[in-house]
Parts: C-alpha cells; structure tokens; sequence
C-alpha cells in the first residue's frame, strides 16, 4: 500500500554538494527582468543574479565593498572614485571593466524609469582606466551609498545584445550579471517560478559550504506557505500573519527571525481636492485614528514609529511630534475646519491581497464614522489604485490613500523627495502637496547630509515638523520582518537595506 | 446519422461564435484602464500609450471584434496582462493540472456514487436509503471552498496525513528531473515507473480531488438511484421479478444498463461544471490547474485571461456535449427522430 | 424530509428577521471594530469567537442570514421575470423566433453558470446589485428553456386549437391557459434552485466579487479569514457552516416540494 503519510525531506537532496534554497514568497517572482528598470518584487531574485558596487551593511551601518574594492571622493563629494575588483566575470562571460560598468550606469540614466532617480545628481560616468570608474556630480551626493542601493544600481553587461534588442532579450528571461547564482528555469505560473544555479565563474568561489541552487515558489496563502516550511519543502518564508509567526516561535524544524524594518505605511490625504483640502479636516481625521489600537491589532507584526523617518535611519527621531487618538481634539478640528454636518463620503483606497492594509482601512473606516464620515474602502490592484491616484482631474481621486515606502539606499531622502516634493504631475506625491518651504528644504538637504551627517539630520529634523504642521500625512506604522526559516541554516542576517532579500550565497545549508 | 452529426456540429459551432462574443463583450467592458494593468506599476506615460496600441484599444469596436475572432481563430488569444505572455499557452500549461484534478473526482465520483445510489435504491424508503439521500444532497449543498478549507485544516495540519499544497513535492525535482510526457505528473510518473513522483502526486491529489468530489457524488448517487427505481417500476422489470430473478439481481444486471445513458450525460455535464468549481479549491490548495490561473487573473483583473479561461471552458463543455450527443445517437437511433 | 426542510427555513428566516433583536452585538454587523479584542476564541461572551478586527462573528452571522436568501430571491425573480416570457413565446409562436431565442440561450449555458458570473462580475465594480446582476445572466436561460418545452408541448394540444378557432387572441390564451401550465415546473425550479444560487453568489463574494466589508456576507467572512484560519479556526468554520445548512435547507425544501408537486419526479415515499 502506498505510504500515505506526508513524509518529506528538507530542502537538500541527497546528491552530494547539491543543496537547493526555496525561498517561498506570496506574489509574483519576477514581474520585471530588467536590471536598469525593475522596481518591484522581482528583487528578491535580482539581488542573487546581480550585484552592485558597494553594499550596505546595516549591522556596522557602512557602506562596503563588493564590485568596487575601494572608492575616495574630492571636489567636496562632487567627483567619486571607485576601483573595481579584478577577475570578475558577467554570466555572459565578458569580464567586469569599468567601461562596463559604466555603460550600464548610464543605460539606467538613460532610460529614466524605475529607481533611475537615485542618479539625479550625476553629470557624468567615465571610465579613465580598465578598472577605474569617476563619477561626476552637479552638487555633493553620497554615490558610495547610491550605489549601495536596492534598485537601479546593479552593474551589467550592456553587451549582451545589440543595444535596441537588450530590453527584449531581458524580458525574454535571461540575466547578465555578475552575482553569485544565474538563472536555470523560468516558468512563470508554476508553483517553483524560478530556478537559479551556481554560477561556476562567481568571483567569490565556492568553496566551503554553500548553497547550489535558489529555487522560489510562490503560494498566496500564508497559512500553506507555515506548513511547507514546517515540513521542511522550503527553507525560508517570506512573509507570515503574525499569528502564524508566533505559531511558529520555539517550533524544532524551525527558527523563527524578528528585526525592525525601514518599511512604513503611510496614509497619504488628498490635499488637491474634496474635504481633505482642508487643513482643519485633515488634522480631525489624523486625530480619530486609532494608532495604538491599530498596532495591537496586528499583533506584535508592526510598530509605531512618530514621524516619517523610521528607526535605524539618519535624521529619525524618537521625539518626534506626532498625532494620537483623541476625539474631543477630533471633533473640535472638525467643527473648525467648517465641515457643514452633511454625510461625507471618503474614497479609501489600499493594494488588493494585502491583509495588514485591509486591516487598517477597516479600522479607519469604523474610527471615522462616530465623526459623521462615511468611508468607502476600495481593495485595487497596486497599478489600477496608482492609476486612479494619478487621474487627471484631482476630483477622480481617492481621499485616503494606503502605501508602503521603503527606501532605495540607506537614507531618509528617498520619502521626501518622492512623496513630500511637489510635483507638476502626481506621481509618488500621492497626497499632492506642495510646500515652498519644504520643496526648497528637501532641495538642499542631500548636500547638507554629505557635508555634515548633524547638519543634515537636524535638517530632516526641520523638514518632518513643518510636514506635521500641515498633515498631508500619517504615518500608521512600521513593519517587522519576521521570518521563518528551516533550523539547519546559519548565517542569515536580515538586512533593511534590502527588504526581503536573501543573500543565499553568504548562508550554511 | 450523418444529417443529425452534421446539424449538431453546426450548432455547436454557433454556440461557440457566440461565446465568442459574450467574452469579447466581457473583456472590452472593462472598468479599469487596461492599459495601466499592461505597462505595470512605476509606468510612465509614454509606456502606457504604447500598451494601449499593443491592446488595440485605439481601434473601433467593430475592428476590435473582427480582430479578436481573428486571433481567437489563429491561436492568438491574447496577452496576459499578468504574466505578460500568450493567454494560450498560459491555458496549455494549466490543463494537465485541471484535468487530474477533474478526472480524479469524476472518477471518485462514479466508485461512490454508483454503489451508493444502487444500495440507495434497494434499500428504497429504508434507513440506508435516507442515509444515502441525506449524504447526497449535503454534497450538492456543499460550499466547495469551505470543504476545501476545512479539510485542509484536518487532514494536513492537524492529522498530518495529507501534504497541503501543490501538485507533488518540488523537492523530488532536485534529486532527478521529473519526467514531461502528458504533463499529467501521476500519469507521466505511471508511465516511466517513476514511483516516488506517483506516490506524491497521489498524496497531493487526495484532498483536493475529495473536494471537488462532493458535488458529482451527490449528482451521482440522486441520479442512478432515480433512474434504477424508475427503469425497476416498468414492465419490464416486472416480467424479470416474475421470472424469479431476485432484486439484486434485477437491479445489477438488468436495470444498471439502460440507467447508464443518463448518467454518462450527466457526467459530462458535471465534469464542465466541476471544471469551474475548481477556482475555488485549486487556490486554497495551491493546484497549479486552470482554476488557479483564473483565481489569480480575477484578482488581477487580468481580463484577456478571464475571457480566455471562460471561452475555454466553454468550448470544452460544448465538444463533450457534441460528443456525448454524437455517441448516444450511435448507440440510440431513437435519438434521431427529435 | 420536508418537514426538516420546513423548520430549518423557517428559522432561518426568524433569525434574518429578528437578528438586531437575536444578535449580541448588532453593531458588529456594521462598522464597529475592536482592535483591542481581535482574534478571540469562542468563549460565552462571543460563542463563535471574534474576526480580525474584533467583532463578534456570532452577530453577524445571524446579520447574514438576510443577504444570502436575498440575493436569491432577486436572482430568481429576475431570471423568472426574463425567461418565462420569452420562453413563453418561443415555445408557443415556435419557427425563427424559437430557433434565435434557443440559440440564445443554448449560448449562454454552454458557459457553466459559476463561470459565466464569476467573468462578468470581475468587470463590474464589486456590490450586492452587481453579484444579482451577474447570476440572473447566467440563470435566466435555464427558464426560458423550462417554459418554452412546457409551451411547445401545450401548444399542440386540442383544446389550444378549439380556443384559435374561437378567435380567441394570442396573449389571452398565452396568459390564461398557456402559462398555468408551465407555472408548476417553474415553481419547483426555483425551490430547486434556491441553494444552488446561495452557494453561486457566496462563492463569488468569497473570491471577493460581490459584496464588500464592513457587509456579514458569508463567503466574504471565509474569504476575510482564510489568511488566519490555521491559527484561528473559527473564523472561516461558522461561517462556512451557515452556508451548507442554509444551501442544504433550501435543497431539502426544494426536493420535497418537487416530489409533492411534480408526479414525474416522484421518489418513492
């Protein structure tokens, strides 16, 4: 009779020196393949196919080599010089030169999507010698900590294919970069999406004990994703509900991971039209969330951060002025805001299949209605809810609106300079503010932080309060990453520098 | 015969042309602007113009339609706006999982229900009969997703003896390549005597096919006890009892037979609508079957596919009725006449 | 059997119509949240637990119990209201109109009904008039299909042709001893189709097509809580349940009636 009890081995086979890391994740691998524009979860993936030249390391909080070996900076950090490792190989063979390198900088400037906006300061990418690259930039810029970042700075070979067939030829599944695995099957509505392999040439070896195969599977459904990695089918999961989390904390087959995230979510009011124009109005809504009872009801999966700047980041502030529950304050901004006592609707719209925003535009809707305000909570795909708040007439827009931010490299100017910033056409200023003062501020503030980190974080400082003056915003939380991994693996550090990435290549199987 | 074949033929091919249209209606009635769906988040402007050239949606709506039966006609059904690739091959690669899931619980179907509704049907009025009854019509009153979920939660969490999801154990792939004949793993596996990929397909299919079960076994089970207690009351049942074959006898070898046309119709019918029963049960059991590939497209509001799912489905349930239609005309010259 | 039926019906219909009066926390079926209290197991003060934001799943259950039958009583109103006439008037006028109103129809159910709702509800903005607008598509053709045989068949009738001698008109006879006869077997179609409409119209809210939060939909509180159901049960069970026996009910009700209504059916009491 055949052995109906679900018996299952750990993610290793039996081979000798083959062991395979599943990474489960919750939605789609890769929706993007190109390295100069991709800007979404595909960087799970990314980060093992590609690498950049320098890394962030959260745990020492500096900026370390990886492509590059060395860089200086002169002019007063307008001019950057990075040397480059030798021996380095692309996984199509060419070697690593900063011509390369180079020219795969300046294909992402050049094609201006994605994060390509983390290059703003640069004039110029050069490459005086084979493996000296300069950087040049119109005002002072951290470039060592740019490119450190998630998106949009991998180095890659331009040379892959004739320049007007490489956007094709990633989109058709293949991948030029130099990191540790390379890509060995893609199929895309199957339950393991992607497979990568060991690329043989890495120039970080392998010797030793390393993993020889990411594999990564996509199940929707957190309560299966728990039980696979409780039976050992994959090795880490990405994203569990909390309670499942704590369901698996002292499990043997497991080892559970808790770390503060640089992930917040932001409740953005649409400050161009409808009753969130109103500043009064604005304030009364800020002041009838319930913060501390949204954060509990997450159940140890968030935190409340004051402010916009997250913890562990430069210009973050624990002191930071923020608005709590209280309804009588509430009440009394509404009546000042001259809200007429009519039935208000507001548009509320969150990323469809995601439960922890779901759960917060449930509260919200049941927080605002002892004030008269009728909510209507809209779950829309992340493009069609994008759409919607980039709608040219502002009345077409939602009133509220829910979304994750992190950053691209470890510093603050990522949220202000895509959400606070004024912009003639909405894009990620998705509370449509636009404040003089704090345009300019934002302005002048990467400058600031290059020259003097004090100066810069006293900056931010100046910048968050004028922002809690006008309350465009509120920030509702920020996330923790917290993991579950099978017990056998050793190595892995959490890096919010990252988010959700594993780097398999640094992990013990 | 030839006449009836040709008629039923034509028919079939009407009814297709206009399911044609109602999905065409479908998936250019659309809400959200598509085109934002195609480019994908973070699009600029200039991309999302070029989707909607890539869309056709610059076109008027009579050639959209001429288009879309055009393409429908040379395998071109679209783009899927999730997976950015050929909705047909999206569909190609789904069946195999549908069709194991499907035929796994039709095939539960008629080793329960037959028995069930022959035993329903002897024991007629009696304790056993209303047993059964009882069991049949809680099967087709069953939420399918909510069986789904609770079975899920018994027999793999808490008993552990069923695995939760997917269609066999990934992991069997590391240690040597899985064998792609039907895309069917249990059968790919049967065929190149691959015994661990039969056992996991076999573990993987137990629950879900269950799920998908309940309702053709409640379909079942009414049917062949209605039509063996309607063929035993004729006459000539009664000319068999009064030849002194007893019951069981009357009921195995003689009523069984001419209650067997109706059923196989039925089964048709409840393989087409258990095909679509199965959006509900694959997600939850993460089957990489048409089902999910629905589910997820619904939830993306990924439309070239839902219309694309829909009008598959529907021409699969049109070619089975032609079939079974055809087949009974075969074996029932009766059938002609009408 | 009936009479199980019967009660079940009826005390459904009870707790639908006195549930601000049955519920603990009549509230909770609207938009009142308790973040401080999520996630509870049941317990004497919430027999069926709390959900994900603290209210008392009891309470709206018993809320629930008004959505599901009304959906289907609109859906089946509207599938009767729009196939009865034309099939009406296919069976009976026959020719080129039966054939296009045949066609028509055999279109429609070429596409299983679950299928044909769940596509026209993703391209309609999610609310209970879209879900009733999406079945009754998918549902008419069945009646239309029901009524023209039972047209077709009376048509040929002798007393149908003495009542044309008479000069008597079209519609009178249509109405007066046309469509008496087709009243039964659409009567006990509908009983029959009660349940099968619930769980079509719960499974579409469960893939989140039909109504929307803060609404006690059944399916949609299985939907809501399938994300936590491995570690809270009770969330997607209770539910879930209301579902089957509501759909069973229903069924069994329906079942009776045919057999006391329909002599061709019957099932051997």
């Amino acid at each position: 009779m055949l052995g109906l009890v679900a018996a299952a081995t750990p993610g290793a086979s039996a081979a000798s020196g083959h062991s395979t890391f599943t990474y489960d994740t919750y939605t789609q691998v890769m929706t993007s393949w190109d390295p100069s524009t991709d800007y979404s979860n595909e960087i799970i993936a990314m980060q093992e196919m590609y690498e950049t030249l320098t890394r962030y390391d959260s745990q020492t909080k500096q900026v370390t080599p990886l492509l590059a070996t060395s860089w200086s900076s002169s002019d007063g950090g307008k001019t950057w010089t990075f040397q480059l490792r030798h021996g380095v190989t692309f996984h199509t063979g060419r070697p690593l030169t900063a011509a390369a390198a180079a020219a795969s900088i300046n294909r992402t400037i050049k094609l201006n999507q994605g994060a390509a906006y983390i290059w703003g300061a640069v004039s110029s990418v050069t490459a005086p010698s084979t493996y000296t690259l300069v950087i040049h930039c119109k005002y002072a810029s951290p470039i060592d900590l740019i490119s450190s970042s998630d998106y949009g700075a991998y180095i890659f070979d331009t040379q892959a294919a004739p320049a007007a067939g490489l956007a094709k030829w990633f989109a058709a599944g293949h991948d030029a970069g130099t990191g540790p695995y390379t890509v060995e099957s893609n199929t895309p509505n199957a339950e393991v999406a992607l497979t990568l392999k060991a690329f043989t040439k890495y120039w970080g070896g392998w010797s030793g004990n390393h993993f020889t195969q990411v594999a990564f599977r996509v199940t929707p459904e957190a309560s299966t994703a728990a039980q696979l990695v409780d039976q050992g089918q994959v090795s880490f999961v990405e994203q569990l509900t909390p309670q499942l989390w704590k369901a698996q904390v002292g499990q043997s087959s497991v080892q559970t991971t808790s770390n503060p995230s640089w992930q917040n979510l932001i409740t953005f009011f649409n400050t161009s039209s409808g009753p969130m124009a109103n500043e009064n109005f604005r304030k009364a809504v800020s002041t009838a969330i319930d913060y501390k009872g949204i954060v509990a009801a997450l159940q140890g999966g968030v935190v409340r951060t004051p402010g916009i700047i997250p913890a562990g980041l430069v210009g973050y502030d624990a002191s930071a002025p923020e608005y709590g529950l209280s309804m009588t304050k509430a009440k009394s901004y509404l009546k000042a805001s001259g809200y007429s006592g009519k039935k208000e609707s507001l548009t509320l719209t969150y990323t469809q299949g995601d439960a922890d925003e779901q759960l917060a535009a449930q509260l919200i809707q049941s927080e605002l209605a002892p004030l008269g305000l009728t909510v209507k909570v809209e779950a829309l795909q992340w493009a069609t809810q994008w759409a919607k708040a980039q709608a040219k007439s502002p009345s077409a827009r939602q009133d509220i609106f829910l979304m994750y931010w992190w950053p691209d490299y470890a510093d603050p100017f990522s949220w202000f300079t895509n959400l606070y910033l004024g912009e003639a056409t909405p894009y990620f200023n998705l509370s449509y503010y636009n404040n003089k003062t704090v345009n300019a501020q934002i302005g002048r503030v990467e400058a600031t932080l290059a020259v003097s980190k004090s100066a810069g974080a006293a900056l931010y400082d100046t910048i968050q309060n004028e922002i809690y003056q006008d309350a465009p915003t509120t920030t509702l939380w920020t996330v923790k990453y917290q993991r579950v991994l099978t017990a056998g693996i050793k190595g892995y550090q959490d890096n919010p520098a990252y988010p959700n990435v594993v780097f398999v290549y640094n992990l013990k199987p | 015969m030839t006449r009836y074949a040709l008629r039923r033929v034509g028919l079939s091919i009407i009814v297709v042309s206009g399911v044609m249209v109602l999905t065409f209606l479908i998936s250019h009635v659309i809400p959200a602007d598509p085109a934002v769906n195609w480019a994908g988040p973070h699009a600029s402007a200039s991309q999302i113009a070029r989707a909607r050239v890539i869309l056709g949606l610059n076109r008027p709506v009579w050639s959209q339609i001429l288009h879309y039966f055009s393409g429908i006609l040379s395998g071109n059904w679209g783009i899927s706006i999730r997976t950015h690739r050929s909705v047909l091959s999206d569909l190609m690669q789904a069946v195999p999982a549908s069709l194991e899931l499907v035929g796994a619980a039709i095939a539960i179907a008629v080793v329960v229900g037959i028995p069930l509704g022959l035993v329903s049907a002897r024991y007629a009025v009696k304790f056993p009969d209303h047993f059964v009854r009882l069991f049949a019509v809680i099967g087709v009153s069953m939420p399918a997703f909510w069986l789904a979920l609770i079975l899920q939660l018994v027999f793999s969490r808490d008993l552990h003896w069923f695995p939760t999801a997917g269609e066999y154990n990934p992991v069997l792939a590391y240690a040597h390549p899985i064998p792609h004949i039907t895309g069917i793993p249990l059968i790919d596996g049967l065929l190149r005597w691959d015994w661990p990929l039969v056992t996991s397909s076999l573990q993987h299919l137990v629950l879900p096919a269950c799920v998908v079960a309940s309702y053709p076994v409640g379909v079942v089970t009414r049917m062949v006890r209605a039509k063996v207690l309607e063929v035993s009351e004729e006459t000539h049942s009664q000319m068999i009892r009064s030849l002194g074959f007893s019951e069981r006898a009357l009921l195995g070898r003689f009523s069984l037979r001419l209650a067997w046309s109706p059923v196989v119709q039925v089964l048709a019918l409840v393989f087409a609508y258990s095909l679509a029963n199965t959006f509900l049960v694959e997600a939850v059991f993460d089957w990489p079957g048409l089902g999910n590939y629905a589910a997820q497209s619904i939830e993306t509001l990924d439309v070239p596919a839902i219309a694309g799912v829909t009008l598959f489905v529907a021409m699969v349930y049109v070619i089975l009725n032609l079939l079974v239609d055809l087949a009974q005309a075969l074996f029932d010259p009766r059938v002609l006449i009408s | 059997m009936l009479s199980a039926g019967v009660i079940t019906v009826g005390a459904l219909v009870l707790i639908a119509v006195f549930a601000p009066l049955l519920a603990p926390f009549p509230g909770d079926a609207s938009v009142a949240t308790h973040p401080f209290s999520v996630l509870q197991a049941p317990t004497w003060l919430h027999p069926f637990g709390t959900d994900e934001v603290g209210r008392d799943i009891l309470s709206r259950v018993m809320y629930g119990a008004r959505i599901s039958p009304l959906i289907a009583v609109a859906v089946l109103l509207i599938a009767t209201v729009v196939g009865v006439p034309l099939g009406l008037v296919a069976g009976y006028f026959g020719g080129v109109l039966d054939d296009v109103i045949m066609r028509v129809t055999d279109i429609f159910l070429a596409v299983p009904a679950l299928l044909l709702a769940l596509a026209l509800s993703s391209v309609l903005t999610p609310t209970i008039g879209s879900t009733i607008a999406a079945i009754s598509v998918t549902w008419w053709p069945w009646y239309a299909r029901l009524v023209r045989g039972e047209a077709a068949s009376i048509r040929g009738r002798r007393y149908i042709e003495s009542c044309r001698a008479l000069g008597i008109p079209r519609w009178r006879i249509l109405w007066r001893h046309v469509l008496p006869n087709a009243t039964t077997p659409v009567l006990v179609q509908m009983s029959l189709d009660f349940g099968t409409v619930i769980l079509t119209a719960s499974a579409l809210s469960f893939l989140g097509l039909g109504v929307q939060d803060p609404s006690p939909d059944w399916g949609l509180m299985v939907s809501e809580g399938q994300a936590y159901f491995l570690t809270n049960w009770w969330l997607v069970t209770f539910p879930g349940l209301a579902i089957l026996i509501t759909a069973l009910a229903f069924n069994i009700l329906g079942d009776g009636l045919r057999d006391r209504l329909d002599p061709r059916h019957r099932m051997f009491q």
